[in-house]
C-alpha cells in the first residue's frame, strides 16, 4: 500500500537493548517524546524532534518483521533475530555495538561432566530460535529436534522437557542459577541498525540521512 | 452442497481479479506493451507448458525448484509450467527466429506460474510484461533497456518511481583481483548482499578496508556515481564501475521524472545476469516492480531484457476512476442505446420493466440512467 507522507519510523526492541540505544539515539540526534520513557504509557507511537520521524517500541522479533515489511524503514535489531527470520528485505549496514551476548548450547551441569559434543548424532533441544538452532547442528552433522519456547528457556531441562537448550548468554549467571553450563557458542550477537531494501533504494537521502547520522555518532563514541 | 466458503477456497498464492481490478490490470499491461511497440519491440507469445527439458535448460536450472510439473500423457515426457517467460523468449530467438536479423527485439506478457511464493510476495500466479533485446552486448544496448525500463514506468504514471542499477559481477571480480580464497569470496558476498558491515569486516580481514565503501556508497547516481570512479580497486572492477556509471548517467538523462540510484555490489536474484542489470522499485510500495540486464541464457547470445511484475506495478499506480455505466431502462429502442455507446458510455440494458428506472440503476451500481432520452445522474 502506498504511504503518500513523508513519514519515517524507527521501531526500536523493547527491553534491554532499549536501555542502552537510547544514548546511541540522543547522539544520533533523535530524541523521542518524554512519554517514550515510560513504560507503563499506552501509547504504540511516538513523536520526536524531528517532525517526520516517529517511534515504535515493539518486541525484537517484531522489529525485523516490521522492517521486512516496510511497514518501518529502520530499526535497531540483534543479528540473533536477523538470522532467524533470514529477511532479505533487511540491510544491517552498521554494527551498532550494543547489547552484546552470545547464542550458545547449554546443559545441565551434571550431564556435562560425562557427554561428549562431538558424539551427538540427534538432540532435542528447547529454543526460540529453531532455524539457527537447526542450521548449526546440521552444519556438525547432528539431527536436531527443536522445541520452540518463547521465554524462560533454563526450565526446560529442569523439568525434563529436553536436556539441552539454545539460548542467549551474556553474563551466565541466569544459566548458572539453574545449573546450566555453555557447551559450545552458536554465534556471537551484537545488534545492528537495519533498513528495508526498498526504502533506501526509494529514499535514499531520508532512509541513508539517518543511517549517516547514527554512523557518525558510533564514529565520534 | 458445498458451502460458500468451501468453494470459494483458493489454493495459497492464486486469487481471482474482480471488478474493477481485472479490467485495470489487463490495460496498463496494454499500455505498458504499447510503449515497448512504440520502441520497435514485437510481441511474442510462448505456451503456457513446455517439455521440461527444454524450459529448465541453461540458465533455467535455477528455476528447476519454482517450476510446477505434469506429465504430458501424449508425448509421455515430463512437461514443466513457466515460472518466468524470459527464457522462453530466448529459446524463440534461438530457434525459429534464429534468421531474423539481429539485434532482435521482443516482448511479451503472460501468466506464469511458481512453487512457492515468498513471504513478502506471496503471489504464486501473476503476469510479467517485458522485453528481450537479443545479440546485442554493448554499452548503448544496456543504456536502451535500462532506459526503456525507466521509460514505460513514467509512461503508465507511476509515481515516485526509481531505478536501481547494479554490476552482478563486480564483487566476484574484485574478489578475483584480490586473489580471495573460494570460502571468502562467498562470506564477503553473502556480507554484501545483506549490507551488513559486521560480517563483511568478520569475512575480509584486511581487506575490508577496499571493500567496505561498496556496501556504503549506494544511492542517488549523482551522488555516488563520481565517489565510486575514484575507488582504488583492481582494474576489472573499475572498468565495470565506469560501464555502471555511464549506463546510469545515461538513463538519469533520457528519463529525468525518475530516481536514478546505484547500488554497485548488489547482486542478489542476478545469479545469471552478466552485466550491468537493474532492479525497479516505487516509493511506499513493498518489494520489487520487476528487473533486467544483461544475462547470458545458456546459447550462444548475449541478451539484455527487463521483466515487470504486473500486479506490483499496479499496486504502485494510484486507483483508476471507476468506470461510470448508462442504465438503459427495458423497452428502449437499441439504436438510442448504440448511440450512447457512440459516445464512449457503457450502458446496462434493463432485462424487465422496472417501477422506478432510476432506483434500479442505483441497484445495479450504474452512475447514470438514459430517461426519456435525457442522461441523468444517479
Amino acid at each position: 500500500m502506498s504511504r503518500p507522507n513523508n513519514l519515517l519510523t524507527l521501531a526500536l526492541p523493547k527491553g534491554r537493548i532499549l536501555d542502552e540505544a537510547m544514548p546511541l539515539l540522543a547522539r544520533a540526534g533523535i530524541e523521542p517524546e518524554p512519554d517514550f520513557a515510560n513504560e507503563n504509557s499506552r501509547k504504540l507511537r511516538f513523536a520526536t524532534n524531528h517532525p517526520n520521524v516517529t517511534v515504535i517500541r515493539v518486541r525484537s522479533f517484531d522489529v525485523a518483521t516490521f522492517v521486512a515489511f516496510g511497514a518501518a524503514e529502520i530499526g535497531i535489531a540483534g543479528n540473533d533475530v536477523l538470522m532467524e527470520f533470514g529477511y532479505p528485505e533487511i540491510y544491517a549496514p552498521l554494527d551498532l555495538g550494543i547489547g552484546r551476548c552470545r547464542l550458545s548450547v547449554c546443559e545441565p551441569a551434571e550431564l556435562r561432566r560425562t557427554d561428549n559434543p562431538a558424539r551427538w548424532s540427534h538432540v532435542r533441544v528447547a529454543t526460540k530460535y529453531p532455524r539457527i538452532t537447526e542450521a548449526h547442528f546440521a552444519a556438525r552433522g547432528v539431527q536436531a529436534e527443536c522445541i520452540k519456547l518463547n521465554g524462560a528457556m533454563e526450565l526446560a531441562p529442569q523439568l525434563g522437557l529436553c536436556r539441552r537448550i539454545v539460548d542467549l548468554v551474556s553474563t551466565g549467571s541466569t544459566l548458572k542459577a539453574n545449573g546450566l553450563v555453555e557447551v559450545e557458542t552458536v554465534a556471537d550477537i551484537s545488534s545492528r541498525l537495519i533498513v528495508n531494501r526498498a526504502a533506501l533504494k526509494t529514499r535514499p537521502a531520508d532512509v541513508g540521512g539517518v543511517v549517516d547520522r547514527f554512523r557518525e555518532a558510533l564514529d565520534a563514541a | 452442497m458445498e458451502s460458500y466458503a468451501q468453494r470459494g477456497l483458493l489454493p495459497a498464492g492464486l486469487r481471482d481479479a474482480l471488478p474493477p481490478a481485472a479490467e485495470w490490470e489487463a490495460a496498463v499491461g496494454e499500455r505498458l506493451l504499447a510503449c515497448l511497440a512504440g520502441h520497435g519491440y514485437q510481441r511474442v507469445k510462448p505456451p503456457l507448458v513446455e517439455f521440461e527439458a527444454t524450459l529448465l535448460a541453461g540458465a533455467g536450472a535455477k528455476l528447476a525448484p519454482q517450476t510446477f510439473r505434469l506429465m504430458d500423457p501424449v508425448s509421455q515426457r515430463m512437461m514443466g509450467v513457466r515460472p518466468d517467460i524470459t527464457l522462453q523468449v530466448a529459446r524463440i530467438a534461438e530457434t525459429r527466429l534464429a534468421d531474423a536479423p539481429r539485434p532482435l527485439r521482443l516482448s511479451y506478457m503472460g501468466q506464469v506460474l511458481r512453487v512457492k511464493g515468498t513471504q513478502l510476495r506471496p503471489e504464486r500466479q501473476f503476469a510479467q510484461v517485458g522485453l528481450e533485446l537479443i545479440g546485442a552486448a554493448t554499452r548503448a544496448a544496456d543504456i536502451e533497456v535500462a532506459t526503456l525500463a525507466a521509460e514505460a514506468l513514467a509512461e503508465i504514471g507511476v509515481p515516485n518511481a526509481s531505478i536501481d542499477l547494479c554490476e552482478p559481477t563486480l564483487v566476484p571480480a574484485v574478489c578475483r583481483g584480490l586473489k580471495l580464497d573460494d570460502a571468502t569470496a562467498e562470506a564477503v558476498r553473502a556480507a554484501l548482499d545483506q549490507k551488513d558491515a559486521a560480517a563483511l569486516k568478520a569475512a575480509a580481514g584486511k581487506d575490508a578496508k577496499l571493500l567496505e565503501p561498496l556496501l556504503r556508497l549506494a544511492g542517488p547516481a549523482a551522488e555516488v556515481g563520481p565517489k565510486l570512479l575514484q575507488l582504488d580497486l583492481p582494474a576489472e572492477g573499475r572498468t565495470m564501475l565506469a560501464d555502471l556509471v555511464a549506463v546510469a548517467d545515461a538513463v538519469r538523462k533520457a528519463v529525468p521524472g525518475i530516481l536514478v540510484t546505484i547500488d554497485a555490489a548488489e547482486a542478489r536474484g542476478f545469479e545469471y545476469q552478466t552485466g550491468v542489470s537493474f532492479t525497479l522499485f516505487a516509493r511506499g510500495v513493498r518489494g520489487e516492480l520487476g528487473r533486467g540486464g544483461r544475462y547470458d541464457s545458456g546459447g550462444v547470445e548475449p541478451s539484455s531484457g527487463f521483466t515487470l511484475y504486473l500486479d506490483s506495478v499496479i499496486r504502485a499506480l494510484p486507483a483508476p476512476a471507476a468506470a461510470r455505466h448508462l442504465y438503459i431502462s427495458h423497452g428502449t429502442p437499441r439504436a438510442a442505446a448504440k448511440a450512447q455507446r457512440g459516445e464512449g458510455w457503457r450502458t446496462v440494458q434493463g432485462l424487465e420493466p422496472v417501477a422506478d428506472g432510476r432506483a434500479e440503476a442505483k441497484r445495479l451500481g450504474c452512475s447514470h440512467v438514459l430517461i426519456d432520452g435525457r442522461i441523468e445522474e444517479v
